[in-house]
């Protein structure tokens, strides 16, 4: 059969131009349409202007509020689940962080949560991890935000909690049946494409502003990746465990309970860590629509430049991820193994936990009977020292390498985009679309040019064309500079055992990070302009691309490299005749998730100039007459996002070589 | 048909993958070879008609090249793959009948099952491995404990009852393999394959294991090898597979002096003769004045066991069947079974 294929395809191959001439030959045309009918046709619209659907939405959303009291839709199903999720929040937050009525406490003060927490770690995973957690919630305190971090640990743990109540069995469901995960992969699929900032208006205009919708948007984001990771654990367990226990006569409940679950529960507890750090990431963004914590902080050193507060709010998200994470990934390194421990470790930890819980529940006690364990003291504030440090490093970093810092920004500005965003935005809409399309084709085949041009009309039909193509044009040069660093790293890793010691540390800590913190820095060395949501969007997906890069080298037979040594290829030859060749997968894959990370970041550039569909999705969140336009934004985002995501997936179904 | 007797009765055994499988069977194209029948109706035919029977305490060796089917065998004995069509009776009982619960409570007290990969739950300690079949019955733990004792000593894994199954090399992993479809007191064994991953010094420890378990407890096997050597040394009877279908069942005697095919004998040629035929075999009526010793050996004496006797006799020996004599042998006759060695 595949002699047949060969001998119809190789004459054709010969015959066709390479792809890359067509490209260029599009590009080109695309050019010069633009220049002669520039600024026609291009659909822009002011600022304060309504569309079309943003008038009806606006209309849609005021009709909304005022039945909020009589629609039963809202009576019996939204407005009970933001009662009982506002509940729970308030619950949590009068526990550890707000005041109670009769009192000027929460019911444990500091030094009570804080053996709390240090007790919890010490019982889920050991002593170190446990100290180690109890520092960085004490530096959180000493930050001065002990009472933004309490509040975003309550948000963060209920959103948590529940995404895992929900989360759990529906990814065992999904890891059992066939049909369960066929009805959960779109959904989860698309949970994955849809940038952050998205759904947060739509989820504030049914539950209204405040914890619940904070805790709603996160959790959408977040039970997505606990039903992922359940149903991976379920479906990963060993076919033969399984098989001798059925034919042993187990019924499906006991073959669950006794083998799968537990076989499973690895994985499972890695989705709790991800499921948790994915909250804490989203609770900060959720401040936008009245999440309290430490987003809001973060927020305001955003909106009001000042990047030495927003480095010490940064620093305290930052380092609650670091305590999250740690205490979870040591529960799981804990996990993987069967030895028994010894009689005596065993008393010894029985002794611990009884020692350790005598002086929590002492922490506790005191914690509510004298102010200086119910405040955090605020002798220890090392805020004002880190934020001057912060300011003058960026503002050291400027002065001194400022020509590097803004030579950099107008070089990327000049050369790429500006010239790109004048290509898309200026040129008629209809060409630009063409060009898009052609594009498309050019990379996915027919069917991609199917579902872009429907995606294009789409997007034209929001009224948003221009706001999407700024947008766009920053997620392709986000999205291409990433590429060149992040093939670079990833080739590197992936030939340097060396190399990937040295970088797995700080890729692993960049993926714990929320995008958000990553803005104040890029601020601070570029000031508000759309180079800096570039260069957060550059930095947040580097760690995704460098890891599946080097993974996709790492994953070259040897044989290849062995082969191509001794037929005495140099080490450049090496690495673009073989490596990256047969790592062709690879890049693919992190191309694709290089856009959509770059393109959530993009739009949350927004509040740093960026402009485009992210300031609008903004500005719709502050004023109430633009909620429509916003709302229209979010859509707009939704729809540039699956149109890179469906020509990304065509591209790659297309050119992935076969696996052997 | 002997099924009341037997310990399992297999009839006209069934089990096509693919559209609509039923349709295959009964209709000319189960007759085809599996690759023109995949080509033709896109099935492929696993298990085709199979049908045996096995006496109580016997242990019957299936054994095949992979893909011959002998998995997908076994599997549709226990059900753990459903066939298509057929019939496997068990005290009188049709396991494919069963219902669901019925089914658990077979495989929980009747039969039991050894897997080439062990498939040992690594999170459970040893005791907790052998007596989980007795666990999921609701066994109270004091009671399966004991019992799982039992069954450890028996398998010689005494002092290794509070390790994990990673701690245990391959061989012991097995013998926990063997304990926990022991421990149950099950009626009929289902191994499959169960020595296949293991080093070949331990293959041999554990084939003699399982010889040593066979005579002290009497439990009928059902046992799967590609390896006819393990074969001829576990097996009372063995029924050969190819493409699904059994294509000889009988003793390895019957087997190796008279196989029923090419492919049979194919599989055959390498085993030595000596090895595995009795005296039956090559005896013959005396010669014309050809002197016969006055020692005599029985007919089912194996040829290699019976070499030194005939050898030191001085003469033809004598060979009985039940008392009866039925001809001889000489030195010389056994030179020639030895001597055709791999290839008569």
């Amino acid at each position: 059969m595949s002699s047949i294929v060969e001998q119809e395809l190789i004459p054709e191959a010969k015959k066709t131009i390479p792809r890359g001439w067509i490209f260029a030959g599009i590009i080109v045309v695309w050019a010069i349409i633009g220049k002669i009918m520039n600024g026609k046709y291009t659909l822009a619209v002011n600022l304060a202007d309504q569309t079309k659907m943003s008038a009806s939405i606006n209309d849609w959303a005021n009709h909304l509020g005022q039945n909020r009291q009589s629609n039963p839709f809202f009576v019996y199903f939204i407005t009970p689940v933001r009662e009982f999720i506002s509940g729970l929040v308030d619950f949590i937050r009068s526990v550890i962080s707000v005041p109670l009525a009769h009192s000027s406490i929460p019911m444990l003060g500091w030094l009570g949560i804080f053996a709390v927490i240090g007790f919890i770690v010490f019982i889920t995973s050991n002593f170190r991890q446990s100290l180690f957690a109890m520092a960085m919630i004490f530096s959180v305190g000493a930050l001065g935000l002990w009472t933004q971090s309490m509040d975003s640990l309550a948000l963060v743990l209920t959103a948590a909690i529940l995404s895992l109540i929900i989360g759990i069995p529906v990814g065992i469901w999904a890891g059992l049946s066939d049909r369960g995960l066929a009805v959960v992969t779109p959904i989860l699929d698309l949970a994955q494409i849809l940038p952050t900032l998205v759904y947060l208006a739509p989820v504030a205009l049914f539950f209204l502003i405040g914890p619940a919708a904070a805790t709603i948007a996160t959790m959408i984001y977040t039970i997505p990746i606990s039903i992922r990771l359940t149903a991976f654990g379920i479906r990963g367990v060993p076919k033969s465990p399984v098989e001798a226990s059925v034919s042993m006569g187990t019924t499906k409940w006991q073959l669950l309970r006794h083998v799968q679950l537990p076989m499973a529960s690895r994985t499972i507890v890695l989705g709790i860590n991800q499921t948790t750090l994915a909250a804490l990431s989203f609770a900060v963004i959720a401040t936008l629509i009245g999440a309290p914590g430490l987003g809001d902080p973060v927020v305001q050193a955003l909106v009001l430049r000042n990047v030495g507060d927003g480095a010490v709010a940064g620093l305290a998200v930052v380092l609650i991820a670091i305590m999250f994470d740690r205490s979870t990934s040591a529960t799981l390194k804990k996990q993987g193994i069967y030895v028994p421990p010894s009689e005596k470790a065993i008393r010894n930890r029985r002794i611990g936990i009884g020692i350790f819980g005598a002086i929590t529940v002492a922490a506790i006690v005191v914690s509510r009977q004298f102010k200086w364990a119910a405040f955090f003291p605020e002798s220890i504030n090392v805020s004002k020292p880190i934020a001057d440090f912060a300011d003058k490093f960026t503002s050291g970093a400027v002065d001194h390498f400022g020509f590097a810092t803004t030579g950099l920004n107008t070089l990327i500005t000049e050369t790429i985009l500006n010239p790109l965003e004048s290509l898309l935005t200026g040129t008629p809409w209809f060409i630009t679309s063409l060009a898009i399309v052609a594009i498309s084709f050019l990379l996915g085949g027919a069917r991609s040019a199917i579902v872009t041009t429907i995606l294009l009309l789409a997007i034209v039909s929001t009224g948003l064309w221009q706001d999407t193509m700024v947008t766009f044009t920053q997620t392709i040069v986000a999205t291409l500079l990433t590429m060149i660093i992040g093939v670079i790293l990833g080739v590197w890793i992936g030939r340097s055992e060396r190399a990937d010691k040295v970088l797995r540390p700080f890729l692993d800590a960049g993926q714990v990070l929320p995008a958000f913190v990553y803005l104040i820095p890029m601020l601070g060395f570029f000031g508000p302009s759309r180079f800096t949501g570039i260069a957060t969007g550059i930095i947040y997906s580097i760690p995704i691309v460098v890891k599946i890069v080097g993974q996709g080298i790492r994953e070259v037979p040897v044989n290849m490299n062995e082969a191509a040594i001794s037929a005495g290829s140099t080490k450049w030859q090496q690495i673009t005749k073989v490596q990256l060749p047969a790592a062709k997968n690879s890049l693919l894959l992190a191309t694709n998730q290089g856009l959509i990370f770059v393109l959530a970041v993009i739009v949350i550039g927004g509040f740093v100039g960026s402009g485009g569909l992210g300031y609008l999705v903004l500005v719709g969140q502050s004023k109430v007459e633009m909620t429509g336009k916003g709302l229209v934004a979010g859509l707009a985002i939704l729809l540039l996002g699956v149109m890179i995501d469906r020509i990304a997936q065509y591209t790659v179904r297309r050119n992935s070589a076969p696996k052997q | 048909m002997t099924s009341s007797h037997s310990a399992i009765s297999v009839r006209n055994l069934w089990q096509v993958f693919g559209p609509n499988p039923e349709n295959i069977i009964g209709s000319p194209d189960a007759l085809l070879p599996r690759a023109e029948l995949r080509a033709k109706t896109g099935n492929t035919a696993a298990v085709r008609d199979v049908s045996f029977d096995v006496a109580p305490g016997e242990v019957f060796v299936v054994m095949g090249l992979s893909g011959s089917g002998k998995s997908t065998l076994v599997r549709c004995l226990t059900r753990l793959i459903e066939p298509t069509s057929g019939s496997v009776v068990m005290d009188g009982e049709d396991v494919l009948q069963a219902n669901g619960s019925r089914l658990r409570e077979l495989r929980r007290t009747k039969f039991s099952m050894v897997f080439q990969n062990f498939g040992l739950l690594p999170h459970r300690r040893v005791i907790d491995n052998i007596a989980f079949a007795l666990e999921i019955n609701g066994v109270k733990k004091s009671e399966r404990h004991a019992r799982a004792q039992e069954v450890v000593e028996l398998v010689g894994l005494r002092g290794f009852e509070q390790a994990y199954p990673e701690q245990l090399s391959g061989g012991m992993q097995q013998r926990v393999g063997l304990a926990r479809a022991l421990a149950v007191d099950p009626e009929v064994m289902f191994l499959d394959e169960p020595f296949s991953a293991l080093d070949p010094l331990i293959r041999r420890d554990m084939q003699n294991e399982v010889i040593r378990l066979h005579k002290e407890l009497g439990k009928t096997m059902i046992f799967i090898t590609h390896d006819l050597d393990e074969a001829i040394k576990v097996g009372d009877r063995i029924g050969i597979m190819r493409d699904g279908a059994m294509v000889q069942i009988g003793t390895p005697e019957e087997i190796i002096a008279n196989p029923a095919d090419e492919y049979v004998a194919d599989f055959t040629r390498d085993v030595p003769k000596s090895h595995v035929l009795t005296l039956r075999t090559i005896v013959r009526p005396q010669a014309d004045g050809e002197s016969v010793s006055g020692v005599s050996l029985d007919a089912k004496t194996i040829i290699r066991d019976a070499t030194d006797a005939v050898v030191n006799a001085g003469g033809a020996v004598t060979v009985t069947d039940n008392g009866q004599s039925i001809g001889v042998i000489t030195a010389n006759d056994i030179l020639r079974i030895v001597g055709s060695g791999a290839s008569a």
